[in-house]
Parts: structure tokens; sequence; C-alpha cells
């Protein structure tokens, strides 16, 4: 098991974000985490980055409990997160951008900046423009890439389709699935139900920081209960 | 003719002052998102280095100098550690009121050990001046505008090109996906106390040698000065503070040759105030677009 989470609970102030959450990521899968707004699945990819801290509960990643541990050491365990909203720096180039995903290794492989701009050539088009003036597509690929600089065993990302338009949607779920194709493990956080519920092996479903259901993603988009609060169905 | 590119030449190295001092200010804006009020008191116990090095202790003028940025440098990052990391979560006006503490600490601290009267800082160097037609220019002026020039240069490549200096201007973007980049905010905080504070020792050197008379309180009109311009360049942006500094002294020094000594200062933060006015963001500062 790469990734265990142990009933963790976080609470902001008064307000008790996520109850009880366990769950578990294998080598080599794709896992969704999907909920409505507000449900608790950025707090649960925070905590394991260490941004935000559990009051109770354990995580363990690769056999290190990494509790505790400060949210700039976590890179170098593995650990990438793509953050909501992306955040990449956008006052910095596209290529500084990816500088700093490659941080903890202090030089730069020539070869994994020609990985992403043969992945993504937009980005090599642009590589010295500053990354403010990115699309929102393009901003997204840059975060995934940025993070992808450091080679981690787990990526995380949150939310990866936000606001962008279906086509672009489309393209961020491609490249998902040949991560996952070539080796890559994902914890996939998902407003989108249906995208996530395709491309992951496993899925749990958060409500109100509970986890509610588990399964495999055709179990859950087989379930009544999903296809009528996610899918639209009946 | 004469008269006013000798009035230029002073006030680029009065200008070359404010900026060391304002990159401080505006570096430690720009990571820890704080007014460092302290800041401007580093110069004054600078100065006190060099006094005590050069005096009491019978150093040579280099090391002397070299004395006074390492004591800078660990004072700043003590006041760090001390007085502003236990406030890291505290709303911002409680870092404020304690900047400002800590300001009036070094400064009293300064009456305790060396008096209230003036004390007159060391030569430190004795250099020939410079005769250009009728034009006279100081040696330490020289040094000053060579130093500068050489450390804002320096500092400008560091920020951009090195691989610490880009992760200064990640966290100085956003801490939270700096740290999920692997670097340490409370490491890159301290760096810029270190530069800043080390900056603000070079400052004094200059400072001292060209006003010559050092008291506790000496560091706090330049720090204001510095942290003018610093705002007026736009506070947060590092050419921002080095072009700030530069025209602060070029309008506070043309004001006194020009207008009068007496008004000079109202003339500087009248300025600001109609900068401000005009671009509330300063000349070269930013406003931050979040794009969702």
């Amino acid at each position: 098991m790469m990734l265990d989470v142990q009933s963790l609970n976080v609470y902001y102030g008064k307000i008790h974000a996520l109850k009880d959450v366990s769950f578990s990521v294998d080598e080599g899968e794709v896992v969704a985490l999907i909920g409505a707004n507000g449900a608790g699945k950025s707090t649960t990819l925070k905590t394991l980055s260490g941004l935000l801290r559990s009051r109770t509960g354990s995580i363990t990643f690769c056999g290190e409990d990494i509790t505790h541990c400060e949210s700039y050491r976590l890179l170098g365990k593995g650990l990438a997160h793509v953050p909501e909203g992306r955040r990449i720096f956008l006052q910095m180039t596209v290529q500084e951008n990816l500088e700093m995903g490659a941080y903890i290794h202090k030089r730069v492989a020539e070869g994994d900046l020609e990985d992403v701009f043969r992945r993504f050539p937009r980005l090599k088009e642009r590589r010295n423009q500053i990354a403010g003036t990115l699309s929102g597509g393009e901003q997204q690929m840059l975060a995934i890439s940025r993070a992808l600089m450091s080679h981690p065993k787990l990526l995380m990302l949150d939310e990866p389709s936000m606001g962008l338009a279906p086509i672009l949607v489309e393209q961020i779920f491609q490249i998902i699935r040949e991560l996952h194709e070539s080796g890559s493990t994902i914890l996939l956080v998902e407003q989108n139900a249906e995208m996530a519920l395709q491309i992951a092996q496993r899925a749990y479903v958060l409500e109100s920081g509970r986890i509610t259901l588990s399964g495999t993603g055709r179990e859950l988009i087989e379930s009544d209960s999903i296809k009528k609060a996610y899918l639209g169905g009946s | 003719m004469t008269h006013f590119i000798q009035t230029l030449i002073s006030s680029l190295s009065l200008g070359s002052i404010y900026a060391l001092i304002a990159l401080g200010y505006t570096m430690v804006y720009g990571i820890a998102k704080m007014l460092n009020f302290a800041h401007g008191d580093i110069i004054m116990v600078g100065a006190y280095t060099v006094i005590v090095a050069a005096f009491q202790l019978g150093m040579p003028p280099l090391v002397a100098a070299l004395m006074s940025i390492v004591v800078c440098v660990l004072l700043g990052v003590l006041i760090e550690r001390l007085a502003y990391k236990p406030l890291r979560q505290a709303p911002p006006l409680s870092v404020l009121i304690t900047a400002i503490g800590v300001s009036y600490l070094l400064q009293n601290l300064a009456l305790l050990l060396f008096g209230s009267e003036q004390k007159a800082f060391p030569t430190l160097i004795t250099l020939p001046e410079l005769h250009l037609g009728a034009v006279v220019i100081d040696g330490i002026t020289l040094v000053t505008l060579a130093a500068t020039a050489v450390i804002m240069v320096g500092l400008t490549l560091f920020i951009n090109k090195t691989r610490v200096g880009k992760a200064l201007r990640a966290v100085s973007e956003d801490k939270e996906a700096a740290e999920l980049m692997g670097i340490s905010t409370n490491k890159t905080i301290t760096l810029t106390f270190a530069i800043g504070s080390a900056l603000a020792a070079v400052a004094s050197i200059f400072y001292g040698a060209t006003y010559i008379y050092i008291k506790p309180t000496t560091g706090a009109m330049p720090g204001i000065k510095a942290f003018t311009a610093a705002v007026f360049g736009g506070i947060g942006s590092i050419p921002g503070a080095m072009l700030g500094g530069i025209l602060l002294g070029m309008i506070e020094q043309f004001s006194k040759t020009y207008i009068s000594t007496l008004w000079s200062d109202a003339i500087v933060f009248g300025v600001l105030v109609l900068i401000l006015v005009v671009k509330p963001t300063g000349l070269l500062g930013r406003q931050i677009k979040e794009k969702v």
C-alpha cells in the first residue's frame, strides 16, 4: 500500500471538516475522491500535504508515518500535490515554474524539461513567457507538469478540470490516463464525478466530511445513489 | 552647470544609501508580508559596530566593515527568530507593533551602551578626490556609487538567475505553492532577513562615512526615508526599491540645493503622496491579479 489514511479528523476552528476519513491508494492505481462542493475533498488533500493538520488519525506514505511531517519535506518523499486553482507562479516564466517543480533536485534535468515540452508543445512555445499570460487550460498543464518535474511516487490532483472548457477537460483526463498507463499513481479529487469514475480503478465518495461510499469506479458509476446525486441520471 | 552636476552626484550617493536600506524593507515585505520598522535601527547598530571595532578593538578598516556586516546579519536573523517568528499566524497589526517595539528596544540599548552624545565615525579609507573640470567628487562618494551599483547588479542576478533566488520569488508570490515545491518558507524568511540586514550594514558604512556623526537615533530618519523609497517604487518590488531610493535621494538633494533645506523633507513626502494618489501601487508595484 502506497498511501494509507486512517481516521483523519480535521477542524477549521470549531467546524469539524473531516470526520474519521480513512482510505488507501495502492501503487499504480488511480483513485478518485468525489463529492459535492464543501464535502472535504480539498481539505483531505491539504491535510495529506501538511498544509492543514489533523487533530487525530494517521497518514502513512510508503511505510513512513508522515502525519506530522512539515509540508516542504513531503515532495522529497515523493508526494506531489497540484492544488486547487492550479497555483502556478503567475509572475514567473513557464520555464521558471518548471524549475521550481524540480527545486528539490538542485539541478533541472534537461531531459525532464524535454519530456514536458514533448507532452505539451504549447508550453515549449511559451517557455519564456510569464505564466500569468497563459490560458486556464495551459496553466493547468503547467501545474501538472511542474508537479511531474520532481518524479513523484504519488501525484495528487485537486480539481484539475475546474473552470475549463469541455474540450480541455477531455484533454486533461487524457493526460491523466496517459500518466496512469506510464505507471504513475494518482489520487484524483473531482467534482466531475462521471469523468473521474471512468478513469479511476477505485473511488471514495465524501459527503459533509465523511466517506459514505467506496468501491471500484465501475461499481460506483452503476450505483443508484451516485447516479442520482452526481451523474444527473434517474 | 557645475553646481548642478555636483548636486546630481551627491544626490545619487544619498539615493544609493536609501536604495540599499529600501531593499531590506521591500524584500522582507515581499517574503514575510510584514513591515519591519526595526530595519532602520540595524543601520545604527552597523555604524556603532564599526566605531567599536575600529576605535576600541583597533581593527583595520576593512575588518571593521566586515564585522559590521556580520553583526547586522546575526542581529537581523535573531530578531526575526525571537520577535517575528512566533507571530507568523498573528494579525499584521501585532507584528507591526512588535517591530516598532524592537526598534525602540535597539535605540534604547544603544543609548544605554553608548550614551546620548554623538560619536564620530572612523575614516575607513582615504581616497583622493576626483576632479572632473570644476566638478569635485569625494572618494567616499565614488566608493558608495560603485559599491551600490555592484550590489544592485549582483542582487538582480541572484534573484533572477539562481535557484535560491527564484525560490525567493516563488515564496513571495505564493507561500503554500512554494512549500508544495519543497521550498521552506521559514528558511526563505531567514535568508531574506540576512540579506536585508547585510545591505543595511553596507548602507550604515556609507552613511557613517558621509555624515560622520552617529547617535542612537541615527537609524530612524534614513529608515523612514528608505521605507518611503520602498513604497515610492512599489513595496515588494526589488527594482522598485532601487529606483525609489535613487529618486528619493535626488528629490531630497535637489530640493535642499535649489529650494530650501527646511522644506526638503516636506517636498520628499509631498511627492510620495502625489505618486500614491496617481499610482497607489508605487512606481513599479504590481497589482496582483488572481486567475481562478
